[in-house]
């Protein structure tokens, strides 16, 4: 089965009484593709998940996973079982061993692969006879993903997987999930480790304040994001407003900031024009435009500036 | 295979609950001549059983074991952090919330039945005899009243948050009912009163004086019980079904 968008959301919005998590997001998850979801804590990230897998009700609007809706009880069970998913806090039962668990689980499904949970097994070596109570975190977060990864779902939805890991184990799961798409596993993930995820992630889906603020392909946010900066001899001048390209504007002293998606060169054209002595043109990371998309201006660290939205 | 789960997380409350009332029969048939001699006036073995294992001791294990089993649920698993793995298995909350129930109730039952395996069988150990009918028509009594007491926790447990609260508040308001039920005007309909309906006291099925079971059992009375019972159930489906985790 190949969709073009294997999660679709459509204006969808949650409410918890007058706080807004999630505000009207419209995004999409490519098939095939592995899908880094970006935000702050609190920007909606865990709610827009939750919906997803049918644990909280939309408020509004709505989206489809694998085709099916997420708003639908019975929907939703399918979704369930054709997908996996790691939830953030790894609450797995402690009274069980990790035998029964796997046991448990397996029962479940009809498409779990006992070779692949073997192999897992014996890389993440984890003990068969320990209760989960007694194993660490990031022995918990190895188990919880192997009961994720030992069914090669469709569709793997990873809610911050290397919370607490240590860096070797953090690589093991990068390893796993950049090979997740020649498995015909689609992923989608989110996580505050940028590092992790300029790594591994074709996609880029970031959200603030419950709206989708960026959704693009990495390569192509690679390609177009850049800063723009534009030294003047004076006072700078203001630009023209809803100039095509430009995201965001500071205004430090005689300098000039701009964060451009796109249209660099016309941007460079504008500072030329408004005489500006000094235009300096830099790439972008992602943690650079994560900081620059999602801070607020006044946490940016400069002195003396404003933001000027054009 | 949901109900392996249910299974595991309710076994050792099942397990010591059989055990904790075994126990307490064992002592009391064993040790009845001595609690007969002890008594302020002169009380037969059936009596004794009755006043130590169905009117108070062991029937107060039942009671609040019945409770701590009902007391466990989908909203628990939200307080411990493992809801979310539990609503991501390809499951229905009502299916979750039921099986959960069912279990439960199977161990009230299991719990309620052991009196009448101990109590004929040890009894003549002790050169007494205590009929197997007796004690089976006071398990179907504690097995139909149980379930109130398990299905109003349960009911509980799934409307507030806590690790104790559901537990507290059904051992408090059950407490408050009992008491309620002593009100003069309450006693004339005596089958309000499930306290009264689980040992037999006041009731027109047991005779007060040979403390036996007496005529047919309160048939109607018990279907209501259960009744209740499933519609407490059906709340605590009704108010997970909806509730965001």
């Amino acid at each position: 089965m190949s969709l073009e968008r294997i999660i679709q959301t459509e204006e969808l919005t949650k409410h918890y009484g007058a706080f807004k998590a999630v505000q009207q997001l419209n995004c999409g998850v490519r098939s095939g593709r592995i899908t880094g979801f970006l935000g702050r804590n609190g920007a909606g990230k865990s709610s827009t998940i939750k919906m997803l897998l049918g644990m909280i009700k939309p408020t509004s609007g709505g989206g489809t996973v694998l085709g099916h809706r997420i708003d639908d009880p019975k929907e939703s069970l399918e979704i369930r079982r054709r997908i996996a998913y790691v939830g953030e806090d790894k609450g797995l039962y402690g009274y069980m061993t990790v035998e029964q668990l796997i046991w448990f689980t397996r029962s479940f499904y009809t498409d779990w692969r006992p070779e692949i949970e073997k192999r897992l097994l014996k890389h993440y070596r984890l003990p068969l006879d320990r209760k989960v109570k007694a194993l660490s975190k990031g022995m918990r977060t190895k188990l919880a993903l192997l009961l994720a990864l030992s069914r090669s779902p469709i569709l793997l939805i990873l809610d911050e997987p290397t919370e607490g890991l240590d860096p070797i184990s953090i690589e093991e799961l990068v390893q796993t999930l950049m090979g997740a798409p020649r498995e015909g596993t689609t992923v989608f993930f989110s996580s505050h480790q940028l590092a992790e995820v300029e790594r591994i992630a074709d996609d880029i889906l970031m959200i603030d304040q419950g709206r989708s603020v960026l959704d693009m392909p990495l390569e192509q946010i690679r390609e177009n994001y850049r800063r723009v900066t534009f030294g003047f001899a004076d006072h700078p001048p203001a630009l023209p407003s809803n100039f095509d390209g430009i995201e965001r504007t500071r205004m430090n002293g005689r300098q000039i900031t701009i964060l451009a998606s796109h249209n660099t060169e016309a941007i460079v054209q504008l500072g030329r024009e408004r005489n500006a002595v000094n235009i300096d043109v830099s790439p972008l990371g992602l943690r650079e435009i994560f900081l620059e998309t999602v801070q607020e201006p006044d946490h940016l660290g400069k002195q003396e500036h404003h933001d000027v939205l054009v | 295979m949901y109900w392996y789960k249910s299974w595991c997380e309710i076994r050792t409350v099942i397990l010591l609950g059989i055990a904790s009332i075994a126990v307490a029969c064992l002592f009391i048939v064993f040790h009845q001549q001595s609690m007969r001699d002890q008594a302020s006036e002169p009380t037969t073995y059936v009596a004794l059983v009755w006043k130590a294992v169905y009117d108070s001791f062991v029937f107060d294990i039942f009671f609040i074991l019945s409770i701590v089993l009902g007391s466990d649920g989908l909203l628990h698993e939200k307080t411990i952090g493992t809801s979310g793995f539990t609503l991501a298995l390809p499951v229905s909350r009502r299916r979750i919330l039921l099986t959960r129930a069912f279990v439960g109730y199977c161990a009230v039952l299991a719990m309620a039945l052991t009196p009448a395996i101990v109590l004929p069988l040890c009894s003549r150990f002790s050169g007494q005899h205590y009929s197997a009918a007796q004690a089976l028509g006071f398990s179907l009594l504690w097995g139909c009243c149980g379930s109130i007491f398990y299905a109003y926790t349960f009911l509980l447990a799934h409307l507030m948050e806590g690790e104790h609260s559901a537990i507290l508040v059904a051992i408090t308001s059950l407490m408050a009912y009992r008491f309620l039920m002593a009100i003069p005007w309450l006693t004339h309909v005596p089958m309000l009163n499930i306290f009264g309906i689980v040992n037999g006291e006041d009731m027109p099925f047991f005779n007060e004086s040979t403390h036996l079971l007496v005529g047919p059992m309160p048939w109607l009375a018990l279907l209501v019980v259960l009744f209740i019972a499933s519609v407490f159930v059906f709340l605590a489906v009704r108010r997970m079904e909806t509730m965001d985790f």
